[in-house]
């Protein structure tokens, strides 16, 4: 009996238990095992082993996906192959290299060090598209929170002083595109790309004018890390000693990315509120017709959009590497938005794809030490062709809000 | 007291630019009764009743509930004052559920913060009930049929304690069946003392449920009767101004060879449903076949499917004895066919592009408009002005933008642009929607003179009066197949009663 | 919603060139009034000194000697920065008049700039001419297939050109990156510890038509652009094609119904575009770069600026000339090289450029804003003017 029909056997007997959707979830995880296995500590060093736990994923991927579920499904597959491709490298590598490069603990506190910015301003941009404004300027409203911590950090001696300057900021100039895109009627890619270019500029002109050619101050308040001690006392050993390293010192901000996931959820799609949001992006006139005010609910969604992603950037600023730099945000704006489409315009789909996007960045930094310094740039460009992928609907594809970009008019 | 209307409007006014839409109209509701308000496309129906909703602001008049004087300024305030309106394009959310829709603005939550969702389904529920109908709360609006949307809408209102309901022609997008279950449900809502405002422009349906009848023309409130002693005769005289309806001159038809033949044709439609279901019809040289139905039975995507717009998935299309089943658009066109289509402002016409450039549409690829590749402005200029003179299109030349002709010569334009290319088979949807009675009668002489030279003519419209005026001979259809074919001798009933899933006199000797 | 072409016709009936114009003034006037706020400094003095550095005074003929001299050489500075304008800007338009935001022009430039400064190394051995053509239709074809997939997208499945083209440019940052970085297939294998490219051949270098070939003179990329602009008016108003872009543009669905193939317009828009920015990539590489480093893949922004320059000259190709001429004067006059730092700090004028951009190009897309303007500025003048007939005509009546 081959493999590919002891797989499909067993995913059948595994879709009386799950469904078609657990069928591809599970190939998705099969997929991760697949390259897991070849990596420290376990790393196998047979080819086989991945190859073979690969099929197993792209058959329950192709099973799910002829079912229906073609999200998860396809997802399956590509995780399957990319998890024999990846398996098939580890265990072509030297067990240093992999050593050097693949440490859990440190791979996954970087993930979410990469993470926690893009996972603010996805869902900041999650708020103003779902009620129908684009929000291409999240980029600058990061850069205006990254600027802005760090000076509300040095003229009030306090982090949190930072990071009201930086939602004050990011509001701010959220409050600019939403007056464009709502009352001017404005092309809202166009004022975007506007926002974005004023945030350069604004933030940089400051930034020279205030603190010259020296930089930001060395002294600078920054957002304390959250220490939990207890974490290497969980049991066994070696669990403890990974939770600790990974969790048991993290800044305080990661831990609020957290509660704003939760929260945004919540809010999105358990309270009224969420529900007047998703209407006013998906037929604003009928929103309109019973009495919803479409203006009010976009000025505020754009406006916390852009509070949001300016904690992402106070965060990149004051609680990462405590300076602030000309341009620092580098694109992370872009990549966000990158994540809000990747996953579906959905809290946790977001933060799936910030995740997933954080651990490409943290492999790429990880990945010179032993391999050089060109393999890892290459890795970073793996966020936008997923995401060029999804967009292009092979696997399942992204839908936007229906009323995403146009202009609404009061009759 | 019982006498005090529950609505009253006093000389309501509302102008646009310089069109006068409602001229100082009177209008009462009574408690517990249907009041039809009847007139043609363009009367002033919908705007009034926006003005009654909330979403335009009168320009002169006042707006009384039980008596007292109320100043709407958005549609929360309308709410407020207990009036619910179901739109004839519904206000729904297709990705939300029923119950989220009906919801919607007035939720009822936990602890104020939190959504109840059980809640909001068990007052869905009830309030179904308790007029006897019934809505799954928690399907989907998209994955509901046209009826339930509407009942969806029904509900939003009720939800809403609406004590006066405003139905804008609900029954355009409904079959007969749905028609007769929603006048049963308004039946139930007028016992329970809701009083309801009905809009229309269909007779036979006024009189059916109607207790009062108001009629509108062009701006103008023509008077109010009871249903009792009101015909449809005299309705229609109210309601047109003039004791005979329009009627085109025109001669016998000389039937020729067929050169439009449409042999079981499979379309689906923009949800993948199969939209025209096995449809065949033949229209031959020198006839007006008129296509009658109710909207929404297959007739776009019938013209969209000849026209290479749509994928075919069954059966052929065979023009001039060619078949251009599958064929592109530009192919289907270059083998002479015509097509003018539905709605001249988003699909005839490129609004910002110059008269010359419009009516070279079709042929900007092709001597004289243009040589290997190059455009020949001077050319393109010159045959415009022959054609806006020879079709009589005012209010400007070659060199005028689109958007700055008025309707009826806009639609001039795009009638010039397909006759002149000398069509053997004429596609005509909705060929006259939203025209005055000139420009009408234009459209409708162009037709016959096309007839006349022996093109054959496939004209699809919603107005019967339109298709009965026009046609030679009448196909009606119903949920995408032919149900009955006509002579144009037949009753605006008997054809009423096939297109709409009735048993016509064809379809038993079929 | 009518589409944005569509907005943009009703634009420019409304405001003609005046409203550009007026836009970039207000624009400029609140760049003063930042430098007044923060430097307390008259915003003219400094605008002065911007303008000095840009070479434009150059053109006034009462300026001689050792003045003059510079002058020439920053204004060859400022017309090499107005060609990759020029293009790229050309790159936001042709695909702005199909209805398309081509907002990946950055990644279309730097794909081209990569092919072509590789061109420009490989092909070493040909004629001057044939290297040099060769070169650059490379470099646009580059970027005409990069600019492609955005357009295939678009046709095919219907993704939006804004999000597949940012993405695109991202894609080929990174890649760009990697081939030019440390240790990359590009890089410069003689000294591992730059990560440049090696230089381009002598044959490829465009001829030098004004100034010093070996201290940057303007190249004779800046015929090429001009020639570009005429391509794009030409093609756009007098072939078919135009007419078809132009027409899905305005109104696809019109455009589908008479036999347009709107597919088929959105891919070769998309690719033309992606054409002039690859050519605006070659024009730089083998103009005055010859050479690719990391940091100008990194880092540039020329693209990003000529979406200013097709906004503010409304996609016509005259508006553009004069655009990039502002834009270009603008970069160059803030550099570090040209502005008197006594005066003004570079550092900061740069930024102030951006500002200046942002407010611009905010402005360009309120439409409605200027309209308003436009009809209150009207009202205001009749008020003014006409006070005395109207009261006349009132009383009149």
């Amino acid at each position: 009996m081959t493999v590919q029909a002891a797989s499909v056997r067993a995913a059948g007997a595994w879709e009386r238990v799950v469904g078609a959707r657990g069928v591809g979830m599970l190939g998705i995880g099969l997929g991760a095992l697949a390259f897991w296995l070849a990596l420290p500590p376990v790393e196998t060093r047979t080819v086989a082993v991945p190859v073979a736990i690969g099929i197993f994923a792209i058959a329950a991927g192709l099973w799910a996906a002829s079912r229906g579920e073609l999200r998860v499904g396809w997802g399956a597959v590509a995780a399957g192959i990319l998890g024999i491709l990846g398996g098939i490298l580890a265990t072509r590598s030297s067990v240093e290299h992999l050593e050097i490069v693949v440490t859990w603990s440190a791979l996954t506190a970087a993930t979410l060090r990469f993470a926690t910015p893009l996972t603010f301003a996805a869902i900041g941009g999650m708020f103003s598209e779902r009620s129908g404004v684009v929000n291409i300027g999240l980029e600058g409203m990061m850069l205006m929170g990254a600027f802005f911590g760090v000076w509300g950090a040095d003229r009030t001696g306090s982090w949190l002083g930072g990071l009201v300057f930086a939602m004050a900021a990011g509001g701010l100039l959220a409050l600019v595109h939403a007056f464009f895109a709502i009352h001017m009627q404005a092309d809202q890619i166009v004022g975007g790309t506007a926002i974005n270019f004023l945030a350069l500029g604004i933030t940089g002109y400051m930034y020279i004018d205030i603190y010259g050619t020296e930089g930001t101050p060395t002294d600078l308040a920054g957002v304390p890390d959250v220490q939990f001690g207890w974490l290497s006392h969980v049991p066994p050993h070696g669990l403890g000693n990974f939770l600790d390293d990974t969790f048991g010192q993290m800044n305080l901000m990661i831990w609020l990315a957290f509660a704003v996931l939760i929260v945004s959820y919540i809010v999105m799609f358990k309270t009224p509120i969420g529900l007047r949001i998703r209407s006013v992006g998906e037929h604003p006139r009928a929103a309109d017709t019973v009495g919803i005010s479409v203006y009010r609910i976009r000025y505020g969604s754009v406006v916390l959009s852009g509070v949001l992603a300016a904690l992402g950037g106070a965060y990149l600023s004051i609680g990462f590497v405590h300076s602030f730099t000309e341009n620092m945000t580098a694109g992370r704006g872009f990549i966000a938005l990158a994540a809000l489409i990747f996953g579906g315009w959905r809290p946790f789909g977001a933060f799936g794809a910030a995740l997933l996007f954080g651990f490409s960045s943290a492999l790429a930094r990880r990945l010179p030490d032993a391999y050089g310094q060109s393999a890892g740039t290459l890795f970073e460009a793996l966020p936008y062709i997923l995401t060029l992928i999804a967009v292009a609907g092979v696997i399942g594809r992204s839908i936007p809000p229906a009323s995403v970009g146009r202009p609404y008019k009061k009759q | 007291m019982d006498d005090v209307p529950v609505l009253e409007l006093h000389e309501i006014t509302k102008r646009f630019a310089s069109v006068v839409a409602n001229d100082a109209i009177d209008f009462d509701l009574r408690r517990g009764e249907v009041h039809a308000l009847l007139g043609e496309n363009g009367a002033g129906k919908s705007t009034l009743m926006n003005v009654l909703y909330g979403l335009y602001h009168p320009d002169e008049g006042e707006i009384h509930i039980n008596g007292k004087k109320v100043a709407f300024g958005s549609p929360k305030d309308a709410i407020e004052a207990g009036i619910g309106m179901v739109h004839q394009h519904f206000m729904l959310i297709p990705v939300m559920t029923a119950a989220e829709n009906i919801v919607l603005g007035t939720e009822p939550t936990h602890g104020r913060i939190l959504l109840d969702s059980d809640a909001a389904r068990k007052r869905v529920r009830d309030l179904a009930s308790r007029f006897n109908f019934a809505v799954d709360p928690d399907a989907r609006v998209a994955n509901i049929g046209v009826g339930q949307q509407q009942r969806v809408e029904i509900l939003k209102a009720l939800y809403r304690n609406a004590e006066i309901l405003i139905l804008d022609e609900p029954t355009a997008v409904l079959t007969p069946q749905e028609a007769q279950e929603l006048f049963e449900i308004l039946n139930s809502l007028k016992g329970e003392g809701m009083s309801i405002i009905f809009i229309s422009h269909k007779l036979n349906e006024v009189l059916d449920i109607a207790d009062r009848i108001t009629v509108l023309r062009r701006g103008k409130k023509v008077g109010t009767l009871p249903r009792e002693g009101a015909s449809e005769a005299g309705l229609a005289r109210l309601m047109v101004g003039r004791e005979v309806l329009l009627r085109v001159e025109k001669s016998a038809s000389a039937p020729g060879e067929p050169l439009l033949a449409v042999e079981d044709l499979v379309v689906r439609d923009n949800r993948g449903l199969e939209a025209v279901r096995g449809l065949s019809l033949e229209v031959r040289a020198g006839e007006i076949v008129g296509l009658a139905g109710v909207d929404g039975n297959g007739q776009s995507e019938l013209v969209e499917a000849i026209t290479g717009l749509r994928k075919v998935e069954g059966g052929r299309i065979v023009v001039g004895g060619r078949d251009l089943t599958g064929a592109s658009t530009q192919e289907i066109l270059d083998n002479r066919l015509g097509h003018i289509p539905e709605d001249r402002q988003r699909r005839g016409l490129v609004l910002e592009f110059t008269l010359a450039e419009n009516l070279a549409l079709h042929d900007y690829d092709r001597p004289p408009n243009s040589r290997f590749g190059w455009l020949r402005p001077g050319r393109m200029a010159q045959h415009a002005r022959r054609l806006l003179a020879e079709y009589d299109v005012r209010g400007g030349g070659p060199r005028t933008r689109a958007s700055a002709l008025s309707g009826g010569n806009q639609q001039k334009v795009v009638v010039a642009r397909e006759v002149s290319r000398e069509p053997r088979v004429l596609l005509a949807a909705q060929p006259t929607r939203g025209l005055d009675v000139g420009a009408i009668e234009y459209v409708h002489r162009r037709l016959v003179e096309q007839r006349d030279e022996g093109t054959a003519v496939l004209l699809v419209s919603l107005e019967l009066e339109e298709i009965l005026s026009l046609s030679d001979r009448i196909l009606a259809v119903y949920e995408g197949r032919i149900v009955g074919e006509y002579g144009s001798d037949v009753s605006e009933e008997e054809l009423g009663i096939a297109m709409t899933g009735g048993h016509g006199p064809a379809e038993a000797a079929a | 919603m009518p589409s944005v072409a569509a907005r943009l016709a009703l634009y420019q009936r409304t405001g003609g060139v005046i409203t550009p114009i007026l836009t970039a003034l207000v624009a400029f006037m609140v760049g003063g009034l930042v430098v007044l706020a923060t430097t307390g400094k008259n915003p003219l003095g400094t605008y002065k000194a911007i303008f000095d550095g840009t070479g434009l005074n150059w053109l006034f003929p009462w300026v001689g000697g050792a003045e003059r001299t510079s002058a020439a050489f920053e204004l060859q500075q400022t017309l090499i920065l107005t060609v990759p304008l020029m293009l790229t800007a050309l790159a936001v338009a042709f695909a702005f008049r199909c209805g398309l935001f081509n907002i990946g022009g950055q990644g279309q430039y730097a794909v081209g700039s990569i092919v072509g400064v590789q061109a420009g190394v490989w092909l070493s051995g040909l004629s001057r001419p044939v290297h040099i053509v060769l070169a650059v239709l490379a470099a646009a074809l580059a970027g005409a297939v990069w600019a492609g997939i955005a357009g295939i997208l678009k046709a095919t499945v219907g993704a939006h050109e804004v999000i597949t083209t940012i993405m695109l440019n991202y894609i080929a940052l990174w890649v760009g990156s990697y081939l030019v970085g440390f240790g990359g297939p590009l890089q410069d294998p003689r000294d591992v510890s730059v990560p440049v490219t090696r230089e381009v051949a002598q044959s490829a270098k465009l001829p030098v038509f004004w100034g010093d070939p070996v201290l940057q003179g303007l190249h004779i990329g800046f015929f090429v652009a001009l020639g570009a602009l005429v391509v794009y008016f030409v093609v756009l108003n007098r072939t078919t094609l135009g007419y078809e872009v132009r027409a899905v543009g305005f109104n696809a669905e019109a455009a589908r119904y008479s036999g347009i193939k709107v597919g088929r317009s959105f891919f070769l828009a998309m690719a033309i575009s992606g054409g002039f920015a690859g050519l605006a990539g070659a024009m730089d590489v083998l103009g005055w770069e010859f050479k690719l480093d990391l940091t100008e893949i990194q880092s540039s922004q020329i693209a990003f600026i000529g979406i200013a320059v097709a906004l503010l000259g409304r996609n016509t190709a005259i508006g553009i000339f004069f655009s990039a001429l502002l834009f270009g004067a603008l970069l160059n006059g803030t550099s570090t090289r040209s502005l008197d730092p006594t005066v003004f700090k570079p550092e900061l004028a740069g930024n102030l450029t951006h500002i200046i951009q942002g407010l611009i190009v905010l402005f360009v897309g309120a439409d409605l804003l200027i309209v308003y303007l436009w009809q209150a500025r009207r009202k205001l003048g009749i008020a003014g003017r006409a006070g005395g007939p109207r009261r006349k005509a009132e009383a009149g009546a």
